[in-house]
């Protein structure tokens, strides 16, 4: 636990002692507040229903475009920059298992990605002093992202260790996370029930729909935490093969 | 404390060490000599639980890398050649972390991290970034990682590379004091270095090794005859009168300028200089140098890895400290 704690820290340290943290974390609170002032002049419209705008937050384009940037450039250093400059040689000759290695930059990477929603939950208390709002869906929107956040970094986390190149690592990310993605999409293509209803399992966009009316559907969580548990089980197993052919 | 059997280790394109056993007692020192791309760096890797060995074992304070490979990690304080760091890092947030991840907690920390400062004199630098220190400085950071939660064994590979004459000296003077209580390999391609640092040395060439011992044994036994060379003042012949004294088996002799060499090979043991001083007041030749080579390591490090189809490395060896056998 403690050398899992000591991985997670060096690992949170490392990001907020580069700039990118603070331009995503920037970037992230400009998009955020663009969408808050429209729920904001939504809600002064005369007749809108009460309660029903906040679900805007997590389930607006720009959360998706934003989330399939941002993911790849919060994972690409994870293990990319520490096999470029050797350290990864220090830390693998610790008495440290791959796993708890894996596992701490995964942690530290999930951590920084919930920081940048923090800042969001003033939007909830803000609209809570003005209009009355059902917490259950805003809790079960919060849960979406942290889970969905959850599996898009652990894509990310098993790009960064595939190559020495931060930017590689980014592209790569990006470009396994547009299929994970768009597959579910293709949903609304099809008129076979079949099909939609196995491409539906894959549809993230409904999926936080879903979740921002408040419906936590299991079925969902199980997708989400065991495609999570396969990609770092896979960075976990490519870090052991590397230490066979470094 | 270390302990190495027949171990091989096998790239897809090449054999990088083969058929290598060794071992390093508590309170030796010995150094892992041999040119660049001999399978110094592939050997301790193997050690040090980076790579896994083709064939063969290897023990670390008794416990194999392998099969025992975390306690054999806990019990090994490694430096890598990258010696690489965390540029963000100040150096004692560096050290508290490589304590914590050797399982290092509580108050324990802050006190291992003192002591690592001390023994390497980092006090200086302890409250700066790593990216604003020197490669000496940075070496000795590295350093003072690999010891920080107090191993019995050290591998340090290429410990002095890239540094200045006084930081060599420095780090020299800290890898013998921390070799009294603990068994440390060291990897160099420079000669002098075994020489001031080492009890033992361990010559690896191809992945081989071709000669082990202490220095002076190494020196001993690939000693040839022993060399003088004198050099007179102005045009002198002195092979006939040379060649007659006592011990010495050939004269050899060339002008150069103002002034003549003479080489002289000399039966084993034998030490002709007096001699040569009263031939030359005898028939008034000036003398202006007098000298016996000593074999130096270098004679026995080149005499021991030069391959006659390969060139030897274009990197130039150091010149070799005067020592005398």
């Amino acid at each position: 636990m403690r050398k899992f704690l000591a991985v997670v820290g060096r690992e949170w340290r490392a990001y907020f002692f580069s700039p990118l943290a603070y331009v995503i974390l920037a970037a992230f609170l400009v998009m955020n507040g663009i969408i808050f002032s429209a729920i904001v002049a939504f809600l002064n419209t005369p007749g809108a229903p009460k309660g029903q705008a906040l679900p805007f937050l997590f389930t607006n384009t720009y959360f998706w475009i934003f989330n399939l940037f941002v993911v790849p450039i919060i994972t690409m250093r994870l293990f990319a920059e520490e096999r470029k400059t050797g350290t990864l040689e220090t830390l693998l000759t610790s008495p440290v298992s791959e796993t708890t290695v894996v596992l701490g930059k995964f942690t530290a990477a999930l951590g920084f990605f919930l920081t940048l929603w923090a800042p969001t939950l003033v939007y909830v208390l803000i609209l809570r002093s003005q209009t009355p709002i059902d917490l259950g869906p805003v809790a079960a929107g919060y849960l979406a992202i942290a889970l969905i956040g959850a599996y898009f970094l652990s894509i990310g986390t098993f790009a960064s260790i595939l190559t020495k190149n931060q930017i590689v690592a980014a592209i790569l990310a990006f470009a396994m996370l547009i299929p994970v993605f768009s597959a579910g999409l293709l949903e609304s293509l099809s008129n076979d029930p079949g099909k939609r209803d196995t491409l539906g399992y894959f549809n993230l966009w409904d999926h936080m729909e879903e979740f921002s009316r408040g419906v936590v559907d299991t079925r969902r969580i199980v997708y989400y935490l065991s495609a999570t548990t396969f990609f770092l089980f896979m960075t976990t197993v490519t870090l052991s093969a590397k230490k066979e052919n470094p | 404390m270390i302990e190495v059997e027949n171990l091989t280790k096998r790239f897809p394109t090449r054999v990088a060490v083969s058929d290598v056993s060794f071992s390093v007692q508590v309170g030796e020192i010995v150094g892992f000599l041999g040119p660049n791309g001999a399978g110094k760096t592939t050997a301790m890797r193997v050690l040090s639980g980076f790579l896994p060995p083709t064939a063969g074992t290897a023990r670390v304070a008794g416990f194999d890398v392998v099969t025992r490979s975390m306690e054999a990690r806990a019990s090994l304080g490694y430096l890598p050649e990258s010696a690489a760091l965390y540029p963000e890092m100040r150096v004692h947030e560096y050290l508290a972390y490589r304590a914590r991840l050797e399982g290092v907690g509580g108050a324990e920390v802050k006190k291992r991290v003192g002591e690592a400062i001390e023994s390497c004199l980092l006090q200086e630098v302890a409250n700066q970034k790593v990216e604003n220190l020197s490669k000496g400085f940075r070496q000795r950071t590295a350093l003072a990682g690999a010891l920080v939660h107090r191993p019995p064994v050290l591998i340090l590979d290429e410990p002095t590379v890239g540094l200045d004459p006084m930081q060599i000296i420095k780090i020299r003077e800290m890898i013998r004091s921390l070799g009294r209580e603990r068994a440390v390999l060291l990897s160099t391609h420079i000669l002098p270095e075994v020489d001031a640092v080492c009890d033992r040395v361990l010559i690896i060439d191809r992945g081989r090794i071709v000669a082990e011992g202490t220095a002076a044994e190494l020196r001993s036994r690939l000693a040839g005859s022993p060399v003088v060379r004198a050099t007179f003042a102005g045009q002198v012949d002195a092979r006939e009168p040379l060649a007659s004294l006592p011990g010495v088996t050939s004269v050899s002799q060339e002008s150069a300028g103002d002034e003549t060499r003479v080489r002289l090979e000399c039966a084993t043991g034998a030490d002709p200089r007096e001699e040569i001083f009263r031939t030359a007041v005898a028939r008034g030749w000036v003398l202006r140098e007098l000298a016996r080579e000593g074999v130096t390591l270098e004679d026995v490090f080149v005499r021991l890895t030069r391959h006659e189809d390969v060139r030897p490395e274009s990197e130039p060896l150091p010149p070799a400290e005067g020592v005398s056998a």
